[in-house]
């Protein structure tokens, strides 16, 4: 319904979205978070430019080292790392802030017939526009970097930052659902880092038991992140993650509707989790995906995967490897992830009696990895992408692609990161402050 | 003719317990279109509990509101009613200019009754200060500010002279009274007898979580002394305090 001020039409939405805005802009927290994004990010860059002069030539290192470098994994996934942090510790503060049961202005708002959901959204969209602003300070790591004579590859650094702002979508969902469950900030504040917890909990089981946790906690917070921060984006874990932020909001907006009677909202708030379940799950199916990446680091060579894709028949791999063994890890993340965006009728099941394996390397069939390719099966116990492609190929009868690819060469980058600690210890507070005392005064 | 028909909104047997304690006992009164109704009753009589649950901010248990002869849902409320609540402070960071005009804007009030409360209620003085800064008499007039300016046919308000000096607290029962001669209904939870006999047309007795008498002080003497000689209010002239000891 269009509201008149000063003799212009403006929709309650839009109203409501310049409220969000200035309360972001009138919370402490909001400013807060924003000053620690300085030096938080400095730490990470400065520290990951440091290690990767050194890599490069910087003070005599061998010639040649640094050309395998990439500027993603060495400068930019410990840079955004930053973000995690902040999202994970400082914006579930912010968020909570903005779904207020304390100061009485929920049930002055809810007094209108606006939808709860579009009542959060604009929350959601006042939140994340404020967790952009807060992403300047890793901008300002990338101006510097391109300052130094660094190369920059835009669609990575696009994969990285995309990824955190998921990340933060789903921090913003869970805070404003615990915020609109809960009658007090700190117990908001308990439940969303609780939850925070819970996943590093099934990262952690994950590790040890393997299995469905392992599958689990593929979609975890810290999980989803590291993949952008390889740039790999995944339609499965960007789908699911979009699930869960919708989830979230809806169980929001479901909690703000004061009138309704708690077992009511108790009702809808299940069948809402069982709907998020259920898309979940379909999402999961999802094995569309793309390597951002400037090396390719996610994925076979062009040619390999030319190869991998004229083979249809569906591949089952049995490793018997255990959940802590280093060589599972090797074989996951060097051969196995980049084998299923290229083979989607592949399944993998790893065997193993203990989670660490320590105990197991006597037994006979410990290490083996046995390949099954329409009926056809062979065994080999290398866990390096080469020796997968090879079992896979000798299977298949296909003839191994010859030559290579153009090999990436790095950005190697032998500079210090001269005025950076200036610029995020201290120019970086110092301004936000400043902005601090103009926007509140 | 009887409340009922003369009601614009008529709630019939709101009853809202908390865990073991029963807050609403099967109220039910009406309100009048362009009435002052006076909800009086001591603390803990259930009055922010019942326009809570009138406003839609906190669920009955039972209870029916209508408009006329249409129920009114929950979302129906929120075009019909507006509530604003005692000791709330909200918004606390932003300008009571701002949150007027927010209140216009978002609500939908009359951008040209903006003027007209700020000099209603001497709220000039307080407009470039932060909500969260006013005393607790300033933050009063600054919600019923707020209150006025949005566009709702019934305008419920919990305490609206708590707070207030006597000379603020005739000035303001002047300005409401202004407001329903000019067609607003207002319904006012006061627990202050003296105040809602200076404000009110009618009056809905709550003790206990249970109405009392609803009615003019006339109506409300009779009634009281239906209830035999003992319970009746002494002669004279009708005095609401009297009245509301004699129903209760």
């Amino acid at each position: 319904m269009p509201r008149v001020r000063g003799g212009t039409f403006r929709p309650a939405f839009v109203w409501l979205l310049a409220k969000e805005w200035r309360e972001l802009m009138a919370s402490r927290a909001w400013w807060v978070m924003l000053a620690a994004m300085g030096p938080l990010v400095g730490v990470s860059f400065i520290s990951a430019m440091r290690t990767y002069a050194e890599v490069s030539g910087l003070g005599g290192t061998a010639a040649g080292v640094g050309e395998a470098l990439s500027p993603l994994v060495g400068i930019w996934a410990p840079t955004f790392s930053a973000c995690e942090i902040a999202a994970a510790f400082l914006l579930p503060f912010v968020a909570i802030r903005l779904v207020d049961r304390q100061s009485g202005a929920l049930k002055l708002e809810v007094q209108h017939r606006m939808s709860p959901l579009a009542r959060i959204t604009a929350k959601a969209i006042v939140l994340l526009a404020g967790w952009l602003v807060a992403m300047a300070a890793p901008l300002v790591a990338i101006l510097l970097w391109k300052l130094y004579g660094g190369v920059a590859y835009p669609p990575e650094l696009a994969t990285i930052a995309a990824g955190h702002l998921l990340n933060a979508g789903l921090t913003v969902a869970l805070a404003a659902a615990a915020a609109a469950l809960t009658d007090h900030p700190s117990t908001a504040a308990i439940a969303t880092l609780s939850v925070t917890v819970g996943t590093w909990i099934v990262n952690f089981i994950a590790a040890v038991q393997g299995g469905v946790w392992e599958r689990a906690a593929g979609y975890t917070p810290t999980a989803m992140v590291a993949e952008f921060q390889h740039g790999l984006v995944r339609a499965d874990v960007v789908l699911i993650a979009l699930a869960l932020v919708g989830g979230g909001l809806s169980v929001a907006a479901i909690w703000i509707r004061l009138g309704v009677r708690a077992s009511r909202r108790a009702f809808e708030s299940v069948a809402v989790g069982l709907v998020t379940a259920i898309v979940i799950v379909a999402c999961s199916f999802a094995r569309a995906s793309a390597d951002m990446s400037e090396n390719r680091m996610n994925s076979f060579s062009e040619r390999d995967e030319t190869a991998l894709r004229q083979i249809h028949a569906p591949l089952k791999i049995e490793a018997h490897l255990a959940a802590e063994d280093p060589r599972r890890v090797d074989l996951e993340h060097r051969a196995l992830s980049k084998l299923r965006r290229v083979m989607p009728n592949l399944s993998v099941d790893y065997v193993s009696s203990t989670s660490i394996g320590l105990f197991e390397q006597t037994s006979a069939h410990y290490g083996e990895i046995w390949y099954d390719l329409g009926g056809k099966r062979t065994m080999s116990r290398v866990t390096t992408a080469e020796g997968v492609l090879e079992a896979i190929y000798e299977l298949a009868g296909v003839r191994a692609p010859e030559g290579d690819d153009d090999v990436f060469r790095g950005h190697p980058l032998a500079v210090p990161p001269t005025g950076a600690p200036l610029i995020f210890y201290v120019s970086w507070p110092a301004l936000v402050l400043a902005a601090a005392f103009l926007v509140r005064r | 003719m009887t409340t009922r028909e003369n009601s614009a909104l008529r709630a019939d047997g709101f009853t809202k317990t908390y865990r073991r304690v029963r807050a609403l006992d099967g109220v039910s009164f009406g309100v009048r279109p362009g009435e002052v109704l006076g909800l009086i009753g001591p603390n803990g009589a259930g009055k922010t509990t019942l326009f809570e649950c009138l406003a839609g901010v906190l669920p009955l248990d039972a209870g029916t509101l209508r408009h006329g002869d249409r129920l009114v849902s929950l979302t129906d409320r929120a075009s019909l009613i507006f509530y604003m609540p005692d000791g709330i402070a909200p918004w606390s960071a932003q300008r009571l200019r701002w949150a007027l005009d927010f209140t216009i804007g978002f609500f939908g009030g009359e951008a040209e009754g903006r003027d007209a409360v700020v000099r209603e209620l001497d709220l000039a003085p307080l407009l470039d200060a932060p909500i969260g800064t006013l005393s607790k008499g300033q933050r009063k007039r600054a919600l019923l500010g707020i209150g006025l300016l949005t566009p709702h046919p019934f305008l419920l308000v919990d305490e609206p002279f708590d707070g207030l000096d006597l000379r603020q607290t005739r000035e303001v029962a002047g300005v409401l009274r202004a407001h329903a001669s000019a067609g607003r209904t207002l319904f006012l939870s006061i627990h202050q007898i003296a105040d809602a006999e200076r404000v009110c047309d009618r009056f809905v007795l709550l003790s206990g979580g249970r109405v009392r008498g609803e009615g003019t002080l006339q109506e409300l003497k009779g009634q009281a002394s239906d209830r035999g000689p003992e319970r009746a209010a002494p002669p004279g002239p009708a005095n609401l305090e009297e009245v509301f000891l004699a129903l209760t």
